[in-house]
């Protein structure tokens, strides 16, 4: 459609797999941890990339979430998610031993540094689900990793002990001020920002668009990547539902969440055009 | 079942099961994830003359047994398709046929007759129904312009001309008999469902502007098969069903009713690797027989 383009996702990765539900742990209000035996995920899922989950004898259309974490070793896999319509409420009355299909992985992940730095995890509520993953991942390398943790209030905070051990630091703000430092995001962001090489951002797209501009004033020099949300219906870039305005070259170029995202360089969001549009489907 | 599916004017397909428009882009994501083995055909997304940005989202919305959507036909247009995905589909096994898409009949007849000189382009499906976007004539339920647009269209070109009918009609079966006196060589029929959600909380359309959109998926099968039913009976052209497909059983009803080969649309979102399956099942049924 445009001579400039952005990189797609490898959809030769993906898989169809059944799945095998191991449990889902309740925990907060409508949060729930749904962990999955899923072998071939486990093993070729990378931080930011998400599967289209089968929501059985319910909606038709698959549902999308980040890894949240992944055993290769165990062949499992995590989903951090919230109760959102009635795919998502099936989802998190599963019981273990019930059958789904998983497809992934699909989309394109964060970016892994080649030489260890340090990194700074932004998450905005349910935003928290692909940063165990990344975190993992991240220290693996050798990584100094910060964690800020932001949510309405405590009980929607990503409980800590799901992030790997090792953090270099962790703040926790809530909106209002059960736990942690209260306020947004942004408040606690500047003073987090002194030596960081790489800023890793999921939550509400507002909350991504003001960390993005918030980073590239104070530390310009630092990659900001986000993890963006779009209605999706297959996942896999037919059904171009999850259409977003990006920037190529700082050209308007249309893209697709499940292709070019969901992870983006927040320069490669036309973040005007996104705030028009709605996050979830309906 | 296993045999050759004559649709006419030299296409054949290798098996009745095909990918329908809209639901498996130009075949590039499917074979990635390899899942074109045993397809007769890909119909490919509705192309235009120019490239269309497609609408502002939301574009799809879900409902029981089926989604709504309003694409807006994006597309890269015609050139693009004949020049840079067309070698791509060189040695695919699936015929490919382009799903034509426009506002005009002149529309219809540039990007046929650009798709005349692409030797993998199998066939054009004339998609005179999209409900997506504003057409100034709305060829699909005017008989005498659906019979018009595929005449020109004929002329056009040498390859084999589908007719993708619209059942916003009030009789299909009368569009379908003067498409086949305009020189088309087979019927698609369904496209869309015109369909409309409706948001309790903002209280207006789910979907913008209008909120009209193309309802498709399961929800629509037994409809589709009465309008299958109906072209069968009214014409001596070959009827490619189309409509909720989401198992080979549903494809076995559509070929029991008469339709000579089917398109499996929607349940490609969720299940990805179903066409293929079915296009296996399907030959089991043709070797057993």
């Amino acid at each position: 459609m445009s001579p400039v383009q952005l990189p797609e996702s490898d959809l030769s990765r993906a898989h169809d797999e059944a799945a095998t539900c191991l449990g889902v742990d309740e925990l907060g209000p409508d949060l729930h941890l749904l962990t999955l035996e899923a072998p071939a995920a486990s093993r070729a899922a990378l931080p930011g990339e998400f599967a289209q989950l089968q929501v059985a004898a319910g909606p038709l259309l698959r549902r999308p979430f980040s890894f949240c974490a992944v055993d290769p070793g165990q062949g499992t896999v995590s989903f951090y998610l919230r109760v959102y319509g009635e795919g998502t409420r099936r989802l998190a009355h599963l019981t273990p031993g019930s059958c789904l299909r998983l497809l992934g992985p699909l989309g394109r992940g964060f970016t892994l540094p080649e030489t260890p730095g340090t990194s700074l995890l932004v998450a905005g509520g349910v935003g928290a689900a692909p940063f165990p993953h990344l975190a993992a991942q991240l220290l693996a390398r050798g990584e100094r990793v910060h964690w800020l943790n932001g949510a309405a209030g405590s009980a929607q905070l990503l409980p800590l002990r799901l992030m790997p051990g090792g953090l270099a630091g962790s703040v926790q703000v809530t909106f209002d001020g059960c736990s942690g430092r209260r306020g947004l995001v942004t408040d606690a962001l500047p003073e987090l920002l002194g030596a960081v090489d790489r800023v890793y951002a999921c939550g509400p797209n507002p909350m991504l668009q003001a960390v993005a501009e918030m980073v590239s004033r104070l530390r310009p020099e630092a990659l900001v990547e986000v993890s963006i949300e779009a209605p999706m219906g297959c996942g896999f870039g037919t059904c171009l539902g999850c259409s977003i305005p990006l920037l190529a070259q700082g050209v308007r170029v249309p893209g697709l969440c499940c292709r070019q995202g969901p992870v983006l360089e927040a320069g490669q969001v036309d973040w005007e055009g996104l705030r028009q549009q709605p996050a979830h489907l309906e | 079942m296993g045999a050759e599916v004559v649709i006419g004017r030299g296409l054949t397909l290798t098996s009745p099961v095909g990918a329908a428009s809209g639901t498996f882009g130009y075949g590039f994501e499917a074979e990635r994830m390899g899942n074109l083995a045993g397809l007769g055909a890909i119909f490919t997304k509705g192309t235009t003359p120019d490239p269309r940005p497609g609408n502002t989202p939301p574009r799809i919305a879900e409902v029981p047994e089926g989604m709504l959507n309003s694409i807006g036909l994006q597309n890269p247009g015609v050139e693009v398709v004949a020049a840079e995905y067309a070698p791509r589909w060189r040695g695919w096994a699936p015929k490919v046929i382009v799903n034509v898409a426009g506002a005009t009949i002149e529309d219809y007849v540039r990007v046929c007759t650009r798709l005349d000189q692409v030797a993998e382009v199998a066939g054009v499906e004339l998609n005179i129904s999209c409900p997506n976007i504003a057409h100034g004539l709305d060829l699909g339920v005017d008989p005498h312009a659906a019979a018009a647009c595929t005449r020109a269209v004929r002329a056009a070109t040498n390859k084999a001309v589908i007719v993708k009918l619209t059942p916003n009609v009030t009789d299909i079966a009368e569009i379908g008999r003067a498409v086949q006196d305009g020189g088309a060589d087979a019927v698609s029929a369904v496209n869309t469902y015109l369909g409309l959600k409706w948001s309790r909380v903002r209280g207006t359309p789910v979907l913008p502007g209008s909120g009209m959109a193309g309802l498709s998926g399961p929800a629509i099968k037994p409809l589709a098969l009465a309008a299958v039913a109906r072209l069968v009976a009214a014409l001596r052209i070959p009827v490619i069903g189309i409509g909720g497909i989401a198992s080979a059983d549903d494809a076995r009803e559509f070929l029991g009713l008469g339709a000579r080969a089917i398109q499996i649309g929607t349940a490609n979102f969720y299940l990805p690797g179903l066409a293929a399956s079915c296009a296996a099942e399907l030959r089991q049924d043709g070797g057993s027989a």
